[in-house]
């Protein structure tokens, strides 16, 4: 009854081509200005008295940005193997691409990762003594004598965060995603050539251990990144809350990249409308998770009124700057793309979907703004938006990002050649 | 293309094409016979009236329990200072979570465009609404004054000059699982109407005939109706997830929402709502793979189903356990003592038998699904999902009981001990569930057969 | 067909009968190609591609749903604001309290109940739109009574062509039938001579709804009605419980003899009970007797109810001992142990400006009303009752000045014995210790030293004689500090 494509790749090019050679260069340009104007001018921030602090802050703001849309792609491969899923082939590749990501993005990591092993507390205040205390001189006056003279809260703690261990957990996250991102690739890589569908079944057999492997990394790695920016608040909700967000870019991503690369030509039919469709619908049910999990946290702390909890969420929307964040968080966040993307017409339209995937990005950026910089002013919990350090650096970033993207896709096919399920693929239809 | 291989087992996994849902070269005409065969048969089969003797004396049972509860008052329960919440509470929250399984296949299971939930799902979306029936009776019969019941609505009475606060989490429950049940049933009845026409059309004897002729609407299967049926099956599907990740959650929130230690956890929305699934699929393979055995519908209800529903146990069994992780690390962590008690109370505390059978059954046992043979032997699968059954039940003890027997007030603590009553309630909830269940089996189609007809493989026609 | 057949039963449509979804899909295909658009096909499951052979446009029904579940946002978020903020309404008001120190109407809070009247406001659009637009539920419809038509639910597909249609020719339109592929083609009759309600169902339905509307009106006619005899008692709505009431006699065991011996069922607190929180083992704090001071053993001391209420033993011990019994003396003239009074503030309380304004913010309070603002024992009510006692409607004992030569010794009336008095009252004054907080009462006598020490004479002596007078007094008064 249907007419039935042929499980065959029909698009000219399908590979970045001699793209890449290009924009490397030029990414990484646009990378250094950027990232050195933020450095500039992060030396004249008012409160970070010289120091690169601010810089520091807004790195970490970026850099989990990227992190969560990397992870995320990295979960959808997972998941795409676990389900058996045979809709979404010709978009894995791209997913898969991006989830190699997580080995240059280690690098990335670096800057942040060298100065707590050199004991600095530039960023995470558990560095150093003192952090617990609400006076702000005696915590001065401690931060300089031993451990032992820390506070009892601190010296617990110290157990989970000091420097030694830290480095040695994140080096693990790294190495656990980078083996798992290049398993998936490179076995997809070697059936472009191959053909061979037991490669396949391996993906499925590695997918259900893989996605423990995931979630366990995916928990402690949005703790420790993240949460530990202020010591003292926790939330057994945060891992969620983290995956939530990332899950949602990756698709955003995903959708972004897809249509790039039909928009230059390089994938014409093998990304259908029906492909597009999915996608907006995930990127909508996403977007609803998000709301979930983020509305669910908040009344948690909200109704029990615990002061050892509220006061993250006090400074985050009782703080007339902060407060505008929150608001727009929930509008831009949830509301608007809800709206927007509610419709089967507007996911099915190419250029619409991804203006709303570049806005749920943005949006997605300013909710680790919102989750991190508050936490760079820890002492009066002032609103603090500098543009002149912010916007370059989260340019210069995504530049940097852009760079390892072709870096790691070069002239690989961005579309899997020779797939068992991609006739199922190409002859998707979305009811 | 049903090759003897394919015949015995379909729980191959081949990426080149879908191992097919429906064995035995079915066509549509079997199918509809296979389905409605029970229903036309003058007597079930005697297993069944065992089973419904059975169940009748459980619910008869539990019938005058409750008029003994309504005769002498809420005493007759264990319920006692510290421990105000107890049986009644981790009855209806384990009644909630095994209804959710049916919503979950009929609804999040259509929308990601998982075929193989035809065949299940007219089973689990009746299951969710008879375990919907068993949880509201629960809190029903907590508020003590039963017949004031209408308190909990927002009624405008002169007598009364009051309204329900809108802002306690227990009215929200009111309204969650009100809302759960309605468009439950809603849900369950239009998916139901092709397939009572269905019946409708196939009745000899008068009352039958007006009585399905009645349910079935006039259904004629035009193609008008189906379009709009269709949408609205999906719109349909699209308010109940958000809806049965809402129950669970709003469940959950009775308890985040205060600040006993143990119970105050932010991670408490999602943890349960995989804890309700996990146990809802457990008590979907308990019915189905003895109710496909009686009624001959290996072909519909294949092996592959059951495997699949295996695989999402063992999934959401190990969801439940990393939240059962993190909520210890993040005890430890927060560095609150009251925190860090309330978990060391109970893995090692008075109640430390309860934690333990809630981690063997739900975190180890269902790990022997990582073996193909477990997963797709159906006896053994029936002994792991009783199991688990057992441990979600015990889940919900472990956190209602543990955290209230050790009040903020040390000279409070007591232990909690069931009353006979209790225990009779909770055996002849199961009565009420399976009286219900062997009725639906017996009266009304039990596989979407306009469903399954539309997954059969083309080729076979 | 014969003409008779014509008159009873009219021609619907041609049903045509197809084996297979594929051949249903051509075969409207080509009646769409053709021109006709009063078609339906029957299936018993749905057959996809068969929207766009048949024609069919895309139902309005999410838009339906759209709309309702945007009304239920309001219809969500305004029943709480009613319910749980506005109380203003004249008829069935809201009903406005705090609780767990959450606003009346807190977003938050409410978001959980709005959402669940959203998916039901929607769930019903959708559920009924459904039928609504599918104009069902149709129970009388001529396809039902086909024989054939039975398999359209089970494993058959069909499709008919309408005699309303424009195009439609009876013989044509079979031949065509036929052409695209249809097994066996029927006529679809409705039958005429049925189609009308029998009329007893008229009556029926009648009668129905006048039975129906009986018991609201019954209920409407008792709500205005009063009845002698008592409420009927169908649940026991704990009215009787295993429990003494307060005040109430002592349940009778048999004739004459009771559960508890005095006849009451309250029981008073075994001897010795202290009530939660009421240690009060710090003597000089709580009733301003010296630590080191023990009372003299004197033959037969008795505590009399006047002395104190308190149970606590070190209170019993510092009462004033009672002459012995058989002397039958009054009571004020029990010689007291002025040495048991502290003579200076006990430790923890500072004796400073903050505490002086705190005692005559509470002076003002309690005390003024009889011993007036600057103590001279001329407040309101005494005044008042001075000039009652005048009259013979009174029998009221005098307030005393605090600036009476007595009362001003330090010797006779030490720091402690003023505490005293505040806490437990003396001769006619009562106590007020259950008023006024332990710290207060030392506030007030730090205050009534100060007052002492000024020495303030009253403005304007009272005269019993001018009994008209007391109100404006007190006025004056007010500026004295």
């Amino acid at each position: 009854m249907h007419q039935t494509r042929p499980a065959k790749i029909t698009s000219p090019i399908f590979s970045l081509k001699d793209g890449y050679v290009r924009t490397i260069p030029l990414a990484l340009i646009v990378g250094a200005v950027g990232i050195g104007a933020s450095l500039f001018f992060s030396l004249g921030d008012g409160l970070s008295d010289g120091s690169l602090r601010r810089f520091y802050y807004i790195y970490l703001v970026n850099f989990c940005f990227l992190l969560s849309i990397v992870v995320g792609c990295l979960f959808f491969v997972t998941i795409a193997h676990l389900t058996r899923a045979g809709w979404s082939v010709t978009v894995r590749r791209i997913a898969e691409f991006y989830a190699a990501c997580i080995t240059p993005l280690f690098i990335l990591f670096l800057p942040i990762l060298i100065p707590v092993l050199m004991n600095s507390d530039v960023v995470y205040p558990w560095v150093h003594g003192g952090w617990s205390l609400h006076d702000k001189t005696e915590a001065a006056a401690i931060a300089g004598l031993p451990l032992a003279e820390r506070p009892p809260i601190e010296v617990m703690k110290a157990a989970y965060l000091n420097p030694i261990f830290f480095g040695i957990r994140i080096v693990a996250y790294f190495l656990i995603w980078s083996a798992m991102a290049w398993f998936y690739l490179k076995t997809s890589l070697k059936q472009d050539v191959t053909g061979d569908k037991k490669l396949t079944l391996r993906m499925h057999a590695f997918s259900a251990p893989g996605m423990i492997l995931f979630a366990a990394v995916l928990v402690f790695s949005s703790f420790d990144i993240e949460m530990t920016l202020s010591p003292l608040w926790f939330s057994t909700m945060f891992p969620v809350y983290f995956f939530a967000g990332a899950a949602l870019s990756a698709w955003c991503t995903i959708t972004l990249t897809a249509s790039w690369l039909q928009q230059t030509g390089r994938v014409t039919d093998e990304i259908t409308t029906n492909h597009y469709h999915d996608l907006g619908k995930m990127m909508f049910g996403y977007g609803i998770f998000w709301g979930y999990i983020a509305f669910s946290q908040f009344l948690l702390i909200w109704y029990a009124n615990i002061p050892e909890e509220t006061f993250w969420y006090n400074q985050r929307i009782n703080h007339d700057g902060w407060r505008g964040f929150s608001i727009l968080l929930v509008a831009g966040h949830l509301f608007i793309p809800f709206f927007a993307i509610m419709g089967r017409t507007a996911r099915r339209n190419r250029k619409f979907l991804s203006a709303a995937a570049v806005f749920i990005l943005c949006m997605h950026w300013v909710d680790h703004y919102w989750l991190i910089m508050p936490e760079y002013d820890s002492v009066n919990k002032t609103f603090t938006f500098n543009p002149l350090v912010d916007l370059p650096c989260t340019v210069g970033m995504i530049a940097v990002f852009i760079a390892f993207f072709c870096l790691v896709a070069r002239d690989r096919p961005l579309v899997p050649l020779r797939d068992p399920r991609l006739g199922q693929s190409l002859n998707h239809v979305v009811h | 293309m049903a090759t003897v291989n394919n015949y015995l087992d379909n729980t191959y996994d081949d990426p080149d094409h879908r191992a097919p849902l429906v064995l035995g070269g079915m066509t549509y005409k079997t199918v509809t016979e296979t389905v409605v065969a029970p229903w036309e048969s003058d007597k079930p089969p005697r297993i069944w009236y065992l089973l419904f003797a059975t169940a009748v004396c459980l619910l008869m049972m539990l019938g005058a329990c409750i008029m003994h509860l309504l005769l002498k008052g809420v005493g007759v329960w264990g319920n006692s200072n510290p421990t105000y919440w107890a049986f009644p509470i981790v009855n209806f929250v384990f009644w909630v979570g095994i209804g959710h399984a049916g919503t979950l296949i009929s609804a999040i299971l259509f929308l990601f465009r998982q075929n193989w939930r035809t065949s299940i799902n007219r089973a689990a979306e009746a299951m969710t609404i008879f375990a919907v029936i068993c949880a509201g009776m629960f809190p029903g019969i907590h508020i003590g004054r039963v017949w004031a019941f209408y308190w909990l609505f927002p009624v405008p009475t002169e007598h009364l000059a009051m309204w329900p606060n809108f802002r306690s989490p227990l009215l929200w429950d009111v309204f969650a699982v009100g809302t759960y049940a309605t468009v439950s049933l809603l849900f369950w009845y239009m998916g139901m109407v092709p397939d009572i026409a269905t019946f409708r059309d196939r009745s000899k004897t008068k009352t039958k005939k007006l009585i399905y002729g009645l349910l079935s609407l006039g259904w004629t299967g035009s193609a008008r109706n189906w379009h709009r049926y269709e949408i609205a099956y999906t719109i349909l599907a699209a308010l109940a997830t958000p809806l049965v990740l809402s129950v669970h959650t709003i469940v959950s929130f009775d308890f985040a929402v205060s600040q006993v230690p143990g119970w105050h956890t932010t991670i408490f929305p999602p943890y349960f709502v995989a804890g309700a699934i996990f146990s809802g699929f457990a008590m979907v393979v308990t019915l189905l793979v003895p109710a496909r055995a009686i009624y001959g519908l290996q072909n519909l209800i294949t092996l592959r189903h059951l495997e699949n529903m295996n695989k999402i146990i063992m999934a959401t069994g190990m969801m439940v356990g990393t939240a059962y992780a993190i909520e210890f690390f993040i005890a430890w962590y927060s560095g609150v003592p009251w925190e860090g008690f309330a978990f060391y109370n109970r893995a090692f505390g008075n109640y430390w038998w309860a934690y333990w059978i809630m981690v063997s059954c739900n975190v180890i046992i269902p790990q022997l699904f990582w073996f193909k043979w477990c997963r797709t032997t159906p006896w053994f699968m029936v002994i792991v999902c009783i199991f688990v059954n057992i441990g979600m039940w015990f889940e919900r003890f472990v956190i209602t009981v543990t955290s209230l027997c050790r009040d903020f007030l040390p000279s409070s603590w007591a232990y909690f001990y069931p009353t006979s009553i209790d225990i009779m309630m909770l055996v002849g909830s199961f009565g009420l569930f399976m009286t219900l269940f062997l009725l639906f089996c017996r009266f009304l189609p039990i596989i979407a057969m306009s469903e399954v007809k539309g997954v059969i493989p083309l080729e076979e026609h | 067909m014969s003409h008779n057949q014509n008159q009873t039963s009219k021609l619907v449509g041609l049903l045509a009968e197809f084996d297979d979804p594929d051949s249903l899909v051509h075969a409207c295909d080509h009646a769409r190609q053709y021109g006709y658009k009063a078609m339906d096909a029957y299936s018993p499951f749905p057959v996809h591609g068969i929207d766009p052979a048949i024609g069919i446009q895309r139902t309005k029904l999410p838009f339906i749903v759209l709309s309702v579940a945007l009304c239920a946002v309001c219809l969500g978020l305004g029943m709480q604001w009613y319910t749980n903020k506005y109380d203003a309404s004249p008829i069935f008001p809201g009903y406005a309290f705090k609780i767990s120190g959450k606003p009346y109407f807190s977003l938050p809070a409410n978001i959980p109940v709005t959402f669940e009247v959203i998916v039901l406001s929607s769930a019903f659009a959708t559920f009924f739109g459904m039928w609504l637009l599918n104009q069902l539920p149709r129970l009388a419809n001529p396809l039902h009574r086909m024989e054939r038509f039975k398999r359209a639910t089970n494993d058959k597909f069909f499709l008919m062509i309408e005699t309303g249609d424009a195009k439609f020719d009876r013989s044509r339109t079979e031949s065509q039938l036929q052409q695209w592929g249809a097994v066996a083609i029927e006529e679809c009759r409705q039958d005429l001579t049925d189609i009308k309600l029998p009329s007893w169902l008229k009556l029926g339905g009648v009668l129905l709804a006048v039975l129906l509307l009986l018991p609201p009106v019954m209920i409407y006619r008792a709500m205005g009605m009063t009845n002698r005899h008592p409420r009927l008692h169908f649940m026991p709505d704990m009215d009787w419980q295993h429990k003494f009431k307060a005040q109430r006699m002592s349940p009778a065991l048999a004739e004459g003899s009771y559960l508890f011996a005095d006849l009451r069922s309250a029981r008073a607190p075994v001897a010795g009970s202290v009530a939660w929180g009421h240690l009060d083992t710090d003597g000089e704090m709580y009733r301003g007797i010296k630590k080191d001071w023990t009372p003299k053993v004197t033959a037969t001391a008795t505590v009399g109810p006047s002395v104190s209420t308190s149970t606590s033993s070190q209170d019993a011990a510092a009462a004033p001992p009672q002459e012995p019994t058989e002397k039958v003396a009054p009571p004020a003239v029990v010689e007291e142990d002025l040495t048991k009074y502290v003579t200076e503030f006990p430790e923890g309380v500072n004796v400073n400006a903050e505490l002086l304004a705190r005692g005559q913010q509470r002076f003002e309070i309690y005390c003024s009303v009889c011993h007036g603002y600057a103590g001279n024992g001329d407040g309101l009510v005494n005044a008042r009752a001075v000039a009652l006692n005048a009259t013979g409607q009174a029998t009221w004992t005098t307030a005393k000045s605090l600036h009476d030569p007595i009362v001003k010794d330090a010797e006779k009336n030490p720091l402690g014995r003023i505490f005293e008095t505040i806490s437990v009252g003396r001769n006619t004054m009562g106590p007020y210790k259950d008023q006024i907080p332990v710290a207060d009462r030392w506030a007030i006598v730090a205050y009534v030293k100060s007052l002492q020490e000024t020495g303030i004479k009253p403005l304007l002596v009272v005269d019993p004689a001018a009994a008209d007078a007391p109100a404006v007094e007190a006025a004056p008064t007010n500026s004295s500090d």
